[in-house]
């Protein structure tokens, strides 16, 4: 167990997007604000903060893992992606193509998060069923497509990794 | 080339795929974090509060309550003048703090600032205040009564009481065959975009900036300006991308004006996001109660209806509450022939978080009302759903409803019967009755709605072509989600007759956009759309007169197509798009620039949806299906306007089904998000969305109408209905929660 005195910073080591980074933090700083404030990595929204929206959601050593719900020192040594690391010299993700071309998006906000989460559930299981994509997107709250489209897209992303 | 008709992708979507979008909260600059101290009394007076050791925390650079920051105010939060007659409420203006008394729980009543978010949060617990508790008035029926006050100054609770009177309401009650009641209740709802609210303001050297998730940057400019005194020529509001709103973010917040000022006390920029928790108090939304008699004929006709809207306006009037109890009641007769109405309509405050307007602002819950009506008559003549509405739907068009308002085009009648064909309606309704033999609960439903749209009074829009020809439209419409931009761009690209690549859409930001009403009230397209129109036009005209100056003949001698100006006279003489904008751009003319205040005013637009539901051995409902058929006028992207049926359709789901904000005998907010229950992708139907070939246009030159709020408008009708086919009994209120199912279930046993 780590101890730490009131006030007191913790070193962490994490690798993100393929950059490693060292910083001193708080032990109760959360993850996603660690990402956003320390490293400006905006992406990665918080919609509410309390584990149930999933606009936060990052990879975690190749886990989908909602970042308001871990603290940064918990993640010290993993490996991290969010979605700034998707797409890889300025070429869209099959998943960026595929929600772009769906229209599965309005005001963006949940974006990120479907995408990050859309990335594990392919990675997992790379030909789902429409059922199997509303229960692996389940964590994920989007207010304004009413799902139609993302699944849609997810779909479509998953014949585009396919291939 | 044409764009208008056909599903253009949306132009921006690359930033939000690759988490570069930048809302509010995204953007970096260095900001104090503000944090606020909230009640815990639904009524108290305020003894005292007591800072110090607030300031002690580590990086605290200062708490500010209704002392510090009132006097700042030379006014308040009062309701929107542009929409609302503000003469015909009980109000006081709103300041940031209370002075001497809270009125709800959550009620915020100071203001803590320092240099991170988490040490603000310390402080905020270390802040002590002192209350005295008052007896709190939380339901509306009681707050009617007067017996505890709210605001003590206004000498009572009811702020609005106006009746809706049209035709001869007793002459039609003497004349009728039967009389049916109907109640039609809709609960307390929070619209919880997914972004929640938030502010960054900076003051300097007399000059104020601020950033702020809003859907109306203009008016609030002009608000900062009348409360805080500050000219408007010296604030500049930037509306970056906002992640949501549905009406919620007209509203300005008590919290966002304390962050002004004390942004102005301090000269430092100051940010709030707020918690998920903060946004929920927020913005609180519907909760009305509608109590009413319908005068009917035995062949179905409507003759007349009276009755009694109930509103909760919450503690205290926001910027949008007071549209409703204005235009539901004119909205009650909806698409349908009744001329003899007598309607009082009443708003109370109540010890509870503010209402604000939800997507659909009064027409939800005016068509909740009177489609209740219809199918609840229907039941009691045993008529079917299809012939009551057919019975009393206007005939001829255009239309005065009893109250005036004008209804534009259309054919209601021809649309219910084709929708009910193309939606397969008929099929479905047999196909539950074999489902229900074979013991599954299903049922389906349909409502019919009329909707009024795209208020005025003007929009704005400017287009510059540069001196490479590449357009750019400045917008005063102002998008959050819905792709207007993509469809504005279509709009221009086809008025120009150039590609579509090459037109740019912005909006959002004072200092750029000279003047905006706004994105709200499903209004952008149509009215947006159309002063996009008619400025392209104009940008037109002139760039025919460069061509004629330079040829030195007269301007109707140029003829433009497709990129390229020609002289009728002697077609080998041409000169392109690309030519003509860089001489204009080279002149001592400031080039090509064209700027107009398009006016217009509401459309009608109008549809029929259907769904089927299923109910489970334990009360659960789950919409299976949702089906739509609408006359939106001419549908400029077929696919933006299909994707705001889906998202509609989804809150509508939720509204009649789930989401309830429920309060304790205190008032306070009882749910998290987590039991809120947005629906999730598990719980939401499979949607079909056909709009209808014989379309009626507006008179707007879009000839579109308005598609933003349809789903929301009608859904909850339509789902409360098929939960009474599948369950077999009647049903009031949205949400009919799983509880109120299982018990009409058991009473059925």
């Amino acid at each position: 167990m780590l101890m730490v005195n009131q006030g007191e910073k913790v070193k962490i080591k994490v690798k993100v997007n393929g950059v490693l980074y060292e910083r001193y933090v708080s032990p109760r700083m959360l993850l996603v604000d660690f990402l956003r404030e320390e490293l400006g990595l905006t992406g990665t929204k918080i919609g509410c903060d309390t584990t149930t929206c999933g606009a936060c959601t990052v990879i975690l050593n190749g886990k989908s893992v909602k970042s308001c719900t871990l603290f940064a020192v918990q993640a010290d040594g993993a490996e991290i992606t969010t979605i700034e690391g998707l797409s890889v010299d300025s070429k869209l993700h099959p998943i960026q193509e595929a929600f772009k071309e769906n229209f599965a998006l309005q005001c963006g906000f949940c974006t990120p998060g479907m995408i990050m989460q859309t990335y594990f559930l392919l990675k997992e299981n790379p030909n789902p069923s429409e059922e199997e994509v509303r229960d692996g997107l389940h964590g994920n709250i989007c207010r304004c497509t009413g799902y139609q489209n993302i699944v849609k897209a997810v779909l479509d992303a998953a014949r585009r990794l396919r291939t | 080339m044409s764009y208008v008709g056909k599903p253009i992708k949306r132009l921006y979507d690359d930033k939000f795929v690759t988490g570069k979008s930048t809302y509010v909260d995204d953007i970096r600059i260095p900001a104090l974090y503000a944090g606020f101290v909230r009640s815990t009394y639904p009524h108290a007076i305020i003894k005292r509060i007591d800072i110090r050791d607030a300031l002690k925390v580590n990086g605290i650079v200062a708490v500010f309550t209704a002392k510090e920051i009132n006097p700042l105010l030379k006014g308040g939060i009062r309701p929107w003048p542009t929409y609302i007659d503000i003469r015909s409420f009980r109000y006081s203006e709103r300041k940031a703090f209370p002075n001497n008394k809270v009125k709800y729980v959550g009620e915020p009543v100071a203001i803590v600032l320092g240099q991170d978010k988490y040490s603000v949060r310390d402080a905020i617990d270390k802040v002590v205040v002192d209350y005295e508790p008052l007896k709190p008035v939380t339901k509306m029926e009681e707050a009617e009564k007067d017996q505890v006050i709210i605001h003590e100054e206004l000498k009572t609770n009811i702020s609005y009481k106006i009746p809706f009177k049209a035709g001869e309401v007793d002459k039609a009650f003497n004349e009728a065959d039967k009389v049916v009641r109907v109640e039609a209740i809709n609960e307390r709802l929070i619209p919880n975009p997914m972004e929640p609210r938030g502010i960054v303001a900076r003051y300097e050297a007399g000059t104020l900036s601020v950033w702020y998730s809003t859907q109306v940057p203009h008016y609030m400019r002009s608000e900062f300006s009348r409360i805080l005194g500050i000219p408007e020529s010296k604030i500049k509001v930037s509306m970056p991308d906002v992640g949501g709103a549905f009406g919620a973010k007209v509203h300005l917040m008590p919290e966002e004006l304390a962050v002004v000022a004390s942004s102005v006390i301090l000269g430092r920029p100051v940010r709030w996001t707020a918690t998920r928790s903060e946004e929920m108090l927020a913005s609180e939304a519907r909760h009305n109660v509608f109590t009413g008699e319908v005068a009917v004929k035995r062949d179905g006709t409507i003759l007349g209806i009276k009755g009694k809207l109930l509103l909760d306006l919450g503690a205290y009037i926001t910027v949008t509450a007071g549209i409703q109890p204005l235009i539901i009641p004119m909205m009650i007769p909806g698409p349908y022939k009744i001329r003899n109405l007598d309607i009082e309509s009443v708003a109370v405050y109540t010890n509870t978080p503010p209402i604000t307007m939800y997507r659909g602002a009064s027409r939800p819950e005016a068509t909740y009302i009177i489609e209740r009506i219809m199918s609840t008559v229907a039941d009691e003549l045993g008529l079917d759903d299809v012939s009551i509405r057919e019975k009393n739907l206007v005939t001829e068009l255009p239309y005065a409803n009893p109250f005036g308002l004008r209804y534009d085009s259309g054919d209601y009648v021809g649309l219910l019967r084709e929708g009910v064909k193309r939606l397969g309606y008929y099929e479905l309704k047999k196909w539950a009755e074999e489902e229900r033999k074979k013991g599954h609960r299903v049922g389906v439903g349909l409502a019919y709605y009329l909707e009024i749209c795209s208020f005025g009074p003007w929009e704005y829009a400017e287009v510059r072509v540069d001196e490479r020809g590449d357009v750019l439209v400045i917008t005063g419409t102002t998008p959050h989600g819905q792709g207007t931009e993509t469809a504005i761009a279509q709009i221009v690209a086809d008025a120009l007759q150039i590609d579509i690549s090459r037109v740019r859409v912005i909006w959002g930001d004072t200092d750029t956009v000279a003047a905006s009403m706004g994105t709200y009230g499903s209004r952008s397209v149509t009215i947006g759309g159309s002063a996009a129109i008619k400025v392209a036009e104009k940008i037109l005209d002139k760039m025919k007169r460069i061509a004629a100056s330079t040829w030195n003949v007269d301007v109707q001698e140029v003829q433009y197509e497709k990129g390229e100006f020609k002289l009728r006279s002697d077609p080998s003489k041409r000169m392109s798009w690309d030519d003509v904008a860089n001489i204009a751009y080279r002149s001592h003319d400031p080039g090509l620039v064209e700027k107009i205040i398009y006016e217009n005013d509401v459309t009608f637009p109008y549809g029929v949806h259907i769904a089927t539901v299923e109910v489970d051995d334990t009360g659960i409902a789950r919409v299976l299906e949702y089906r739509a058929y609408d006359d939106i006028g001419n549908v400029v992207n077929p696919a933006l306007a299909e994707a705001q049926i889906h998202g509609g359709g989804v809150q509508a789901v939720g509204q009649a089904l789930y989401e309830q904000a429920l309060l304790n005998e205190n008032g306070q907010l009882i749910v998290t998000y987590a039991d809120y229950y947005v629906p999730t992708a598990v719980e939401v139907p499979k949607f079909t969305s056909i709009f209808a070939d014989q379309y009626h246009p507006s008179n707007y030159p879009t000839g579109s109408k308005g598609v933003g709020e349809a789903a929301l408008i009608v859904g909850p009708a339509v789902i409360i209905r098929a939960l009474e086919d599948a369950v077999g009994a009647r049903f009031t209120k949205t949400p009919t929660t799983p509880e109120e199912i299982m018990k009409a279930i058991m009473s059925k046993r």
